[in-house]
């Protein structure tokens, strides 16, 4: 287990090193320069421009501009274009938003996903299952930012509820519950809107494998020695329905992520996507590149952490 | 098992209950709101340094800060700000080949009336000789009042020595004209940690501009000042290299404080000051929380009395729809509306909507390098062409005038009689028969061969920018011109089109506010890469006119000149001048009012959120909200 554990490491370097070359020429490559002015400004000299780009190493060939920013990654003193601040530093405030909404997405997705699995799977071929099944295509074909903006015109025009940012702003709290209450509250929308399509999919993966595993012999056996049925699905069937609901969840985090980028600007919250897109927007390489490979650290260690669960749940899989 | 199950009921039913907890909290929570303004942007700001700043969200939280030493007033006159008064002189400094010659020119200064021809009318603060130079005081700067006294001197037999050019590969020159900014500052001012201002933070402010490490994009504003002293605490001179008249302008930009900034390298400012500032202005800097909210809180010290308000936020809401939403359920106080929505919401009664004619023009450029549109003609005819007024109707809903060159309305240099080139296709049909452009089978005229066809290409993610494309491209059909419409993202359409010159026509907006400068946009030397007469305009008469515009103090000499460039440049027609957006804001009515200085020190004037010239978010930071009244009596209450 453990040596397993290292060797995937030693690859994940190997894999980050690779990922970091790839996406610093794709966001190089890519037509534009960095032009941190916005609009055009006649205020702007030919003479601040050059300025500009000799500090962030602009001037230099692609090549040297990769070593610069790799070297000043690792020196933990890589800057944005945007504003000269240390990119790390963007992204760690910025992290605890982003992880708290797509871990609440992935638990929503998986609690209601796992119950609407079970429930259709137990009721496969019934009407129960149709209505299911119905509901889970739909959300997977309901466009995220459609779906995101019916809720968000409902919300506001139908109940005058306030859901963008963390929080509600100029009000004065009667008391500290309410506070509280209000922050889970703009957490939820937003993670429930990401959630639908995992809900969706996680469900439609369990509905199978359990239906799969209710044909079983062993099934038959556990029923046939008089087990009450609720035994037989919940202890016998559904145990070893889960593996794919792991699958599901190392790959649901990369999906999260880049997901978000949609539903965090339509909500305001301040997450990565939001980070990174703005970042793509204003060609600011540095950040763009630090962000890819915190991504890509993530999305490794997810894959990892699934592996591990795997052997956790299926005392089958050895990990060597 | 039990537990499998209170697992798979329990969470998703807990969740359900927590949602409908928290729907319930956020449905009934007290209206009691707190006595902050709250403020929406799409984008946040890159930095809250005033020098390093140069975006526009960043200078909206500043300005409530910040100082500047002037300020416009609602009147767009210029006022003091951190300085109570300011002069400005010029010293005119003659040479000559001996001492005797200079003691000669005194002489036809001091004593005028005896010698013959008699000194210019000019009015002379003071003349005194140094040496074999003879240093003239004036009391208006400008190149043309040296000139004339140079003049005035020759006519007279003296003959001075030429002074070395100031930039290097230039022409010599007859004098030196330097002019000179005296400020008187506020005394008394405080900055947010409580720290005296004082002229030392004035000079500071101007090292930090053109040192290369700070990157200011101010830089350009101060390239021609030769010095600033600071005789004392409260007093700034500072003396520029020859005249140049919107360098007064560039003193409305923040001050910085030398007593935090001054002993911090500049590489360390990003962390330490541009995210939690200090300043002179009515708010202090509170919190920030990126891409989320900055809040600034109110400064009691604030020089002119504290703000009645107890903090501002400004909000991120980067999407316009949502944008929309937050102000609906009161979320932020303001929301730019969309020109589509200003009927329906002037109607409602619970707005109260301020419009103005706004300060941004748009235009379709043409590249001036390709000779099929240095022909006149062919501008002209596409001038007559395209139907600016259903423009107007169709993409602004009526909220827009129709553009008239380089200036807009809104500013105070604006000619007004410079007349709009009415649509008339067949004029159009007419121009272009008569350039040799015969309509050919497909409906697309040609010339030697060649089909009367071009690109327009223009930014991603604007709208109106891309309807104008579209209606463009159909009005010009009618005449017989094929037009293309390619649309890219902004950072390509710099790089690639842009900066290279790369493109034949394309649709681009100039928002300039108040200054009358624009050599950098129009004069002929500019059109280097990087530089911004990218359609290459040339004309002599108008390099001529920008040119003075920059050296010349005088308010109607400057509305003057620029009236004449403004009329200039249209009859050349470089670009197509489209039209001026109007911008609209709206509040919901009554959540605001006003209470304000007036003239006299200790008046005070209540009045509702009005338009100014300036806008109607001038005095933002003496608004107040109704339930939380002002402490102090109003002597005068504008209904």
């Amino acid at each position: 287990m453990t040596s397993f554990i290292l060797r995937r490491l030693a690859l994940s370097v190997v894999l980050l090193f690779i990922i970091s070359i790839i996406s610093f020429f794709i966001v190089t490559l890519t037509p534009g320069s960095p032009y941190p002015w916005g609009e055009l400004n006649p205020k702007i000299s030919a003479e601040v421009k050059a300025n500009f780009r000799k500090k962030f190493h602009l001037d230099r060939p692609l090549p040297e501009q990769y070593a610069f920013i790799m070297k000043d990654l690792f020196k933990g003193d890589l800057r944005s274009i945007k504003d000269d601040r240390p990119v790390m530093g963007k992204i760690m405030e910025r992290l605890p938003a982003t992880l708290a909404l797509n871990f609440t997405a992935i638990l929503i997705s998986l609690s209601f996903g796992t119950l609407l699995g079970v429930y259709a799977a137990r009721n496969a071929g019934r009407w129960q299952d149709i209505v299911c099944s119905f509901v889970a295509f739909l959300f997977i074909a309901l466009p995220g930012f459609w779906i995101s903006y019916l809720i968000a015109i409902i919300l506001v025009k139908g109940f005058g509820v306030p859901i963008l940012g963390t929080h509600s702003y100029g009000i004065a709290f009667p008391n500290h519950l309410a506070a509280y209450l209000d922050t889970i509250w703009h957490l939820l929308v937003p993670a429930t809107i990401l959630a639908l399509g995992g809900i969706a999919s996680q469900s439609r993966y369990l509905r199978a494998t359990m239906i799969g595993t209710i044909r079983e012999d062993y099934i038959r056996t556990a029923r046939a020695k008089g087990l009450p049925e609720e035994t037989v699905l919940y202890k016998h069937a559904l145990r070893n329905s889960v593996r794919p609901l792991v699958t599901g969840i190392g790959l649901l985090l990369p999906a999260l992520i880049s997901g978000s980028v949609i539903i965090e600007s339509i909500f305001a919250y301040p997450g990565m996507g939001r980070l990174g897109y703005e970042a793509v927007l204003e060609r600011d390489y540095p950040t763009l590149v630090a962000l890819n490979f915190v991504v890509a650290a993530l999305v490794l260690l997810g894959n990892l952490l699934s592996d591990i669960l795997y052997a956790a749940v299926d005392p089958r899989v050895r990990l060597e | 098992m039990r537990s499998i199950r209170l697992f798979l009921y329990g969470f998703p039913i807990g969740l359900l209950l927590l949602l409908g907890a928290a729907f319930l909290n956020a449905s009934f929570l007290s209206v009691a709101k707190k006595n902050e303004m709250s403020i929406g942007t799409v984008g946040e700001a890159s930095t809250l340094n005033p020098v390093q700043a140069n975006d526009f969200h960043s200078g909206e939280a500043l300005s409530l800060m910040f100082n500047g030493l002037i300020k416009y007033n609602q009147d767009l006159e210029i006022v003091g700000d951190l300085a109570t008064s300011w002069d400005l002189s010029q010293e005119t400094t003659l040479q000559f080949a001996s001492e005797e010659d200079a003691a000669n020119a005194l002489a036809f200064f001091t004593n005028g009336i005896s010698v013959q021809p008699p000194p210019p009318a000019r009015p002379i603060n003071g003349v005194f000789k140094k040496g074999k130079e003879v240093i003239i005081t004036l009391k208006q700067p400008g190149l043309k009042e040296s000139e004339d006294i140079f003049n005035a001197l020759l006519a007279s037999g003296c003959h001075p020595l030429p002074f070395p050019a100031i930039e290097p590969g230039s022409k010599e020159r007859p004098f030196k004209a330097e002019p000179i900014i005296r400020f008187n500052l506020r005394e008394g001012v405080r900055w947010h940690d409580g720290a005296p201002f004082t002229s030392a933070d004035v000079a500071f402010t101007y090292r930090a501009i053109m040192d290369d490490k700070v990157a200011s994009p101010r830089r350009s504003d101060f390239e021609l000042v030769s010095s600033v002293a600071t005789p004392d605490l409260h007093t700034v001179v500072v003396r520029y290299k020859k005249p140049f008249s919107p360098a007064l302008l560039s003193w409305m930009g923040s001050i910085l404080p030398e007593h935090i900034l001054g002993k911090l390298d500049p590489s360390k400012w990003p962390v330490s000051y541009n995210r939690s500032p200090v300043g002179t202005g009515p708010f202090k800097f509170g919190s920030w929380k990126t891409n989320e909210f900055i809040r600034l809180v109110k400064n009691p010290d604030y020089f002119l009395g504290a703000p009645w308000l107890d903090s501002v936020v400004f909000r991120v809401l980067p999407d316009p729809l949502t944008l929309q939403l937050a102000f609906q359920t009161k979320q932020v106080d303001f929301w730019d509306v969309d020109p589509w929505a200003v009927k329906s919401m002037e109607k409602n009664p619970k707005f109260a909507l301020f419009s103005s004619a706004g300060g941004m023009y748009l235009y379709m450029g043409w590249n001036l390098q390709r000779p099929l549109f240095q022909d006149l003609r062919i501008r002209q005819a596409v001038a007559k062409a395209v139907n600016i007024p259903q423009m107007i109707r169709c993409i602004l809903y009526g909220r827009g005038i129709q553009s008239t060159g380089i200036f807009t309305p809104k500013m105070w240099f604006f000619n007004p009689s410079v007349k709009a080139i009415p649509y008339d296709p067949a004029a159009a049909r007419a121009l272009l028969d008569e350039a040799g452009w015969k309509m050919g089978r497909d409906g697309i005229r040609v010339k030697d061969g060649k089909r009367l066809s071009f690109t327009v290409i223009t930014k991603n993610g604007d709208e109106i920018r891309r309807d104008i494309a579209t209606l463009l491209q159909d009005d010009l059909k009618q005449v017989g011109i094929e037009v293309k419409v390619e649309i890219y993202e902004w950072s390509v359409l710099l790089s690639r089109f842009i900066g290279k010159r790369d493109f034949e026509a394309i649709v681009m907006g100039w928002a300039l506010g108040n200054d009358y400068d624009q050599y950098a946009i129009w004069h002929s030397s500019q059109t280097h890469p990087e530089e911004l007469n990218f359609i290459g305009y040339s004309n002599p008469k108008a390099d001529r006119l920008l040119m003075e515009l920059r050296q010349e103090y005088s308010r109607q000499e400057i509305i003057r000149i620029a009236g004449e460039l403004q009329q200039t440049i249209y009859n050349d027609q470089p670009d197509l001048f489209l039209f001026v957006p109007e911008s609209t804001s709206v509040m919901w009515k009554g959540a605001y009012r006003l209470r304000h200085p007036g003239q006299k020190s200790g008046e005070w004037i209540d009045s509702p959120i009005r338009m100014t010239k300036a806008g109607w978010g001038y005095d933002m930071e003496w608004f107040y909200r109704p339930e939380y009244p002002p402490t102090n009596p109003a002597t005068q209450t504008i209904p």
